[in-house]
């Protein structure tokens, strides 16, 4: 790539901010700011950097509501929220999907709003992590911090998971390369694995690649808890992977000092979904037999796994969280955002900072045509396409403050580091607003009776 | 720099690869996921641009599945599934060798694609997923463009016959009372 000259031309330096991109959460970030716009950020990826200097063309500035002719057109708060609200207060089977890419306190009035018109809260767990959630009820959660693996860990495995891409941080800052208490010499003292079908770019730079079949993970990790167990494999082949390197490998396992397994999207897309992961956690439980060993779910947003905690502690459930009855229920394959528009029981979807257009299936998506969808989020995207009522938020991390959990559960205030758009709100407010509205249509509606 | 035309593909090497013989259509495996351009442009809110529809709607392809397809960087092809069908470039994947597999980042074109059938399990069926794929001349469409011709939301007087997406549906017994 082309040299870049350093940037010189900013007004100010704001250190030690909070990356708003995945589930690293780095909080060593500085932002160069310039006319109350990032220009620079020093430190964080690509993603982090991207997401941070954002493209202000996109924008959404103003709210917007969809007219007769079916295009969007700006209007003032007052009405948009009066708009959303009424569809809100008049619907029957309303779902809030989004939430990873906001604070917990957005999500505190989200649960008063939800849990006042009977709606179903979903978040982005239902389309990437939910197996692994289902898959810890199943087998336990044996977890550690991000710290313990940078201080501690000599082998570090990923599976289903492409860090180099996805997480690009994630390995030079807490597993791979940095230098421990214990680990004196980075990446010299650690030994990177990684399980995944396809030769990705974290399979290039890692120490041994074990190419798998497709959707042959579960054989995969039951063969190695096998050979664990001291069981001699009939097979010269599992899954693709000849018996001798599985072996190895276990061999390897067994006798490192401080293990950790992150485990990605690999694991929860294919077709074995939490069945994988059971697998998974029962062979890090098989491994603490001989060595130390932990996983760490690989979180895509900043707060995917807050919403997750905050939901667990708040309700007892993790996503999916169905209020219709009153109180909170959950239950696989019926109250979770995708099953519910396949079966087109949804009658008002309200999407809060994620993108339904952009990773729910077409079968999916093809039921938000048929019924209103409000939209809060900072950007024109493609669920934007799909929006009858448009809020614009505002950026948390940058310019409004928040707290988000890390993929490790580690809770972290991201700090505010510029002034918001004028005419934008804090997801806060508007979910506040939408509810003190939304109440009084239905103490009206009471009222009249 | 943040902005890129395209993502960086290796150039396609001739294969010397006598059982290649040069097919019309490949029976593939699809996958779809993230990478680095896709996270980064999509993220940066700049999914109106031409960017989105280069790091997006690219099938990365394996070079003799290319080179038996008869296609080149930055050509474009149809994409079947039981779900629906796009066209999308194809480029040289970064990950090859994986014959027999195709990769399309995720977003509105894989999305057309996909199988929405989560098993119960809440997560719909994003990676294995059986599709075909043959060379095109059609353009892929820009994401607005894509959304509006796909779920034809605000089109009243839309053709079904346009519709990128098949009737197929999850079985999960009658939804709406008959009248």
């Amino acid at each position: 790539m082309a040299y870049e000259e350093p940037i010189r031309d900013y007004d100010r330096i704001v250190e030690n901010c909070t990356c708003a991109f995945c589930g690293c959460n780095c909080d060593d970030l500085t932002y160069l700011v310039k006319n109350e716009h990032v220009v620079g950020v020093r430190h964080a990826c690509r993603l982090g950097a991207s997401k941070i200097m954002e493209d202000m063309d996109q924008r959404l500035l103003v709210p917007l509501i969809r007219n007769e002719a079916g295009e969007l057109v700006e209007t003032d708060w007052d009405t948009a929220l009066d708009k959303a609200a009424e569809l809100i207060a008049n619907s029957v089977r309303p779902v809030f999907y989004g939430w990873s890419e906001t604070s917990i306190e957005t999500m505190k009035q989200g649960i008063k709003l939800g849990e006042y018109v009977g709606a179903v809260l979903d978040n982005q767990a239902t389309i990437c992590h939910g197996p692994s959630l289902q898959a810890v009820q199943n087998s336990g959660y044996p977890v550690n911090t991000l710290g313990e693996v940078k201080n501690r860990a000599d082998m570090i495995v990923y599976t289903g998971s492409n860090a180099m891409n996805s997480h690009p941080r994630h390995l030079a800052r807490y597993a791979a390369f940095p230098r421990g208490y214990f680990r004196k010499k980075g990446r010299f003292d650690r030994t990177i694995v990684t399980m995944d079908p396809r030769y990705t770019d974290t399979a290039k730079m890692s120490d041994i690649w074990v190419g798998f079949n497709p959707n042959g993970d579960y054989e995969f990790y039951t063969a190695l808890r096998a050979v664990l167990r001291g069981k001699k494999l009939k097979e010269d082949k599992v899954s693709g992977i000849p018996r001798e390197t599985i072996e190895e490998l276990a061999e390897a396992m067994k006798t490192t000092e401080y293990g950790c397994l992150f485990f990605g999207l690999g694991l929860t897309h294919s077709l074995a979904k939490q069945r994988n992961i059971d697998a998974g956690i029962r062979l890090i439980q098989d491994l603490n037999k001989y060595s130390k060993w932990n996983l760490i779910p690989m979180r895509g947003h900043f707060n995917v796994n807050g919403f997750n905690i905050f939901m667990s502690f708040e309700m007892g459930f993790p996503y999916g969280v169905d209020f219709s009855r009153g109180y909170p229920r959950y239950m696989n394959g019926e109250t979770n955002t995708i099953d519910l528009l396949t079966r087109e029981e949804v009658d008002v979807f309200m999407v809060i900072a994620a993108d339904p257009g952009a990773h729910f299936p077409g079968g999916a998506n093809r039921h938000l045509a048929n019924i209103p969808v409000i939209q809060i989020d900072i950007h024109w995207g493609p669920s934007t396409e799909l929006a009858d009522v448009v809020l614009p938020g505002s950026f948390v991390g940058v310019e409004v403050a928040g707290t988000s959990y890390r993929m490790d559960g580690v809770p972290i205030y991201m700090k505010k580091a510029i002034d918001k758009p004028e005419t934008c709100r804090d997801d806060e407010w508007i979910v506040r607003e939408l509810y003190e509205r939304v109440q009084k249509i239905k103490g009206e509606k009471i009222a009249s009776k | 720099m943040t902005y890129v035309d395209k993502p960086a593909v290796p150039n396609v090497v001739k294969y010397d690869e006598p059982m290649a013989i040069k097919r019309d259509k490949l029976k593939v495996i699809l996958n779809t996921g993230s990478d680095i351009y896709q996270g980064a442009c999509k993220k940066r809110g700049s999914t109106l641009k031409d960017e989105y529809r280069h790091v997006s709607g690219t099938a990365y392809m394996d070079p003799r599945d290319m080179a038996r397809l008869d296609v080149k960087n930055w050509d474009t092809a149809l994409v079947k599934t039981d779900w629906g069908e796009v066209v999308v470039f194809t480029a040289h994947s970064r990950d090859a060798p994986h014959e027999g597999q195709i990769f399309i980042c995720k977003g509105p074109w894989a999305n057309v694609v996909v199988s929405p059938d989560t098993y119960c399990c809440c997560d719909p069926t994003y990676k294995g997923v059986d599709a075909t794929i043959e060379k095109t001349d059609e353009e892929p469409l820009l994401m607005a463009d894509l959304m509006a011709k796909v779920y034809m939301k605000y089109d009243k007087d839309a053709e079904k016959s346009i519709n990128h997406l098949t009737d197929k549906r999850i079985n999960v017994g009658i939804t709406k009372p008959e009248e």
